[in-house]
């Protein structure tokens, strides 16, 4: 009993010291925010958010695995749309819970995982993403022609999870935890042969680590996210189709980790509230607004190489030190 | 039986020339930059809006009423534009790029849905239709088909000629070469690496809107069809090998006739997955595709 409070004043005081250090402030700052969304009672404002924080976790899922492990999926749609497919199906047909349902349908993306990654293993690079590619597209043509869960219609008319409060705050703790425990994987040894394959794969191979192993460890972690990610999108717009597994949603998740900077995984949550935000008020434009959108797509990616969130932050920094005086 | 042979052998083949001038250039600037240019079904669309246009705009002027007169300035005005979008796009956007591939990848996606709401902003959602430059139909074989599309038959074995000629003939060609072997070796001997980029993503944007020009004609453009061109010049890349010249016109018909037997022998809503189990199937098996060599010979 001793021991255990002792380590929960030491805990207690790391977390002071990491909370007023710059980067534990900001974070700090961020998720009170964030959490404070409700509180104004706007439900449209409510709506979007949840869209993005849905979005963060998919769009890290992919960062874990390509700007970690260096595998570049183009396919990552695939994931999000199975188990977006089975928690829908589990929900609708079988009545179950959606807590139930969305560990059922994350389970079904990390088989996918293993199914489109033991395949894959051989392929690098480019050959890789295309072959990640062509699996989403075989499963939404699937989906798209085969009359199975509702063909071309798909699933529609779930259970909403409650109140659009309720369920933001259900969103928040899902985005906040999955992000919590991908920042722990790569920064724990894991992260760092996962690294290690990235920087040079026959060195690591030489360095006596299973590359073919840990590979497919990176495709099930990142699977598994993805599929939590796709079953919540599910939830949230209380309906599925086989549009899902179009390309456009594997460029989403790759945009929005670009943007925020690729193997930070915190970015993605930069990336993906810019680019929902930045569309959402973009919106009263009408017909300029998807040209205004994709112009601003290009100039930030041709500009900012390594996303906005690191270099903007360091700004801050330095500002901040100007402020105190030191 | 024999009817659908026939049937077989032609329409494979006008498939296969649209593929061949689709894959070719998409072929091309991956083979020499390591480039994988998204914005390469954009570059169809663009070209076609741009003839649609262009027509549009002439007839509407008196004097002008000769059609193939008005189609071929329509061309012209097409295909100069999407060269200078080529160029253009290449030392804008992927040069200061190049370092990090997925940041081609992504600003060619960005710039491929730029084109998508660019057409729909100037023009509209709607779909259009041009009127096909070559009148009435052709019968070859018992079969009757629109005259058009032997048009791009013609355009497509002939352009694909002359590119392939001027690729192992001329010096630029020999320099395009010598890139995609070796980049740094190349720029010792003195040879300007961006320059001849350009050119092959200049050739590229070249192919795909003769593409355009020849196909477009006698069917529907929207602002989508973008995305489904570069679907096909991917596959067809993949399948013949990555940069390999000969093997993206041998992989396009090859495709070509797969696609229409499929069409015929079991669906047309099945033929659209079949190229995409072909392509995981050579992925898996050989991921150099037919005849990749990883050199661009």
């Amino acid at each position: 009993m001793m021991k255990l409070q002792f380590d929960w004043r030491s805990r207690l005081s790391r977390f002071r010291v990491w909370a007023l250090s710059f980067r534990g402030g900001i974070t700090l700052l961020c998720l009170v925010g964030l959490l404070l969304v409700p509180l104004t009672g706007r439900e449209y404002l409510a709506r979007i958010v949840i869209t993005a924080m849905i979005l963060t976790i998919f769009a890290a899922s992919w960062d874990l695995l390509a700007g970690f492990a260096g595998q570049v999926s183009f396919g990552h749609a695939a994931f999000f749309g199975i188990s977006g497919y089975v928690t829908a199906a589990f929900v609708k047909f079988v009545g179950a819970p959606w807590f139930l349902a969305i560990f059922i349908g994350t389970g079904w993306a990390v088989v996918f995982s293993l199914l489109i990654g033991i395949p894959c293993l051989r392929l690098k690079g480019p050959y890789l993403a295309l072959g990640t590619l062509a699996f989403a597209l075989i499963l939404y043509n699937l989906f798209l022609t085969g009359t199975w869960l509702g063909g071309t219609e798909g699933i529609s008319a779930l259970p909403n999870i409650g109140s659009v409060f309720v369920e933001f705050y259900i969103m928040a703790a899902f985005m906040v935890a999955s992000l919590i425990i991908m920042r722990a994987i790569v920064d724990s040894r894991l992260g760092t042969i996962l690294k290690a394959i990235r920087d040079d794969e026959v060195g690591a191979d030489a360095a006596g680590i299973n590359t073919t192993v840990y590979k497919l460890v990176a495709f099930m972690v990142s699977g598994l996210f993805a599929g939590i990610s796709g079953g919540l999108f599910v939830l949230d717009i209380t309906a599925v189709n086989p549009a899902v597994y179009q390309p456009l949603y594997s460029f989403y998740a790759i945009i929005m980790a670009s943007i925020g900077g690729i193997a930070t995984i915190y970015g993605s949550i930069v990336g993906s509230f810019l680019f929902t935000l930045l569309s959402e008020f973009l919106r009263p434009l009408a017909a300029a607004s998807l040209l205004i959108f994709a112009t601003l797509l290009i100039l930030i990616i041709r500009f900012s190489e390594e996303g906005v969130m690191n270099p903007f932050l360091e700004h801050v920094r330095d500002l901040w030190d100007k402020i105190r005086g030191r | 039986m024999s009817i659908l042979l026939e049937e077989i052998l032609i329409f494979g083949t006008i498939q296969g020339a649209l593929l061949a001038l689709l894959a070719l250039g998409f072929s091309l600037v991956y083979g020499v930059g390591g480039l994988l240019n998204l914005a390469h079904g954009a570059f169809f669309l663009i070209t076609a809006y741009i003839v649609y246009w262009t027509i549009h705009l002439l007839t509407s002027i008196p004097g002008l009423s000769y059609y193939p007169l008005v189609f071929g300035i329509a061309a012209v005005v097409g295909l100069s534009s999407v060269v200078t979008i080529g160029a253009v796009t290449y030392l804008g956007l992927m040069k200061p790029l190049q370092k990090s591939h997925i940041g081609v990848v992504l600003v060619t996606f960005a710039m491929a849905f730029f084109f998508e709401q660019f057409v729909k902003f100037v023009g509209d959602p709607k779909t259009h239709y041009i009127v096909p430059v070559v009148p009435g139909t052709v019968t070859l074989l018992g079969i009757t088909f629109p005259a058009q599309l032997l048009a791009l038959v013609f355009g497509s074995v002939i352009l694909v000629t002359l590119v392939t000629l001027f690729i192992s003939k001329s010096t630029i060609g020999k320099s395009i070469r010598a890139v995609s072997q070796d980049p740094e070796a190349a720029e010792l001997v003195g040879i300007n690496t961006d320059m001849v980029m350009m050119t092959s993503v200049m050739i590229s944007a070249l192919l795909v809107g003769f593409a355009a020009v020849l196909y477009a004609p006698g069917n529907y453009i929207a602002p989508r069809i973008g995305w489904g061109y570069l679907l096909l010049a991917f596959s067809v890349t993949i399948f013949g090998g990555m940069g390999s010249i000969p093997g993206s016109i041998l992989g396009a018909y090859v495709m070509g006739y797969a696609t229409t037997l499929t069409d015929y022998l079991i669906s047309p809503s099945f033929s659209q997955i079949v190229p995409l189990i072909v392509i995981l199937v050579m992925l898996l098996v050989r991921p150099q595709g037919l005849l990749g060599k990883k050199r661009l010979q």
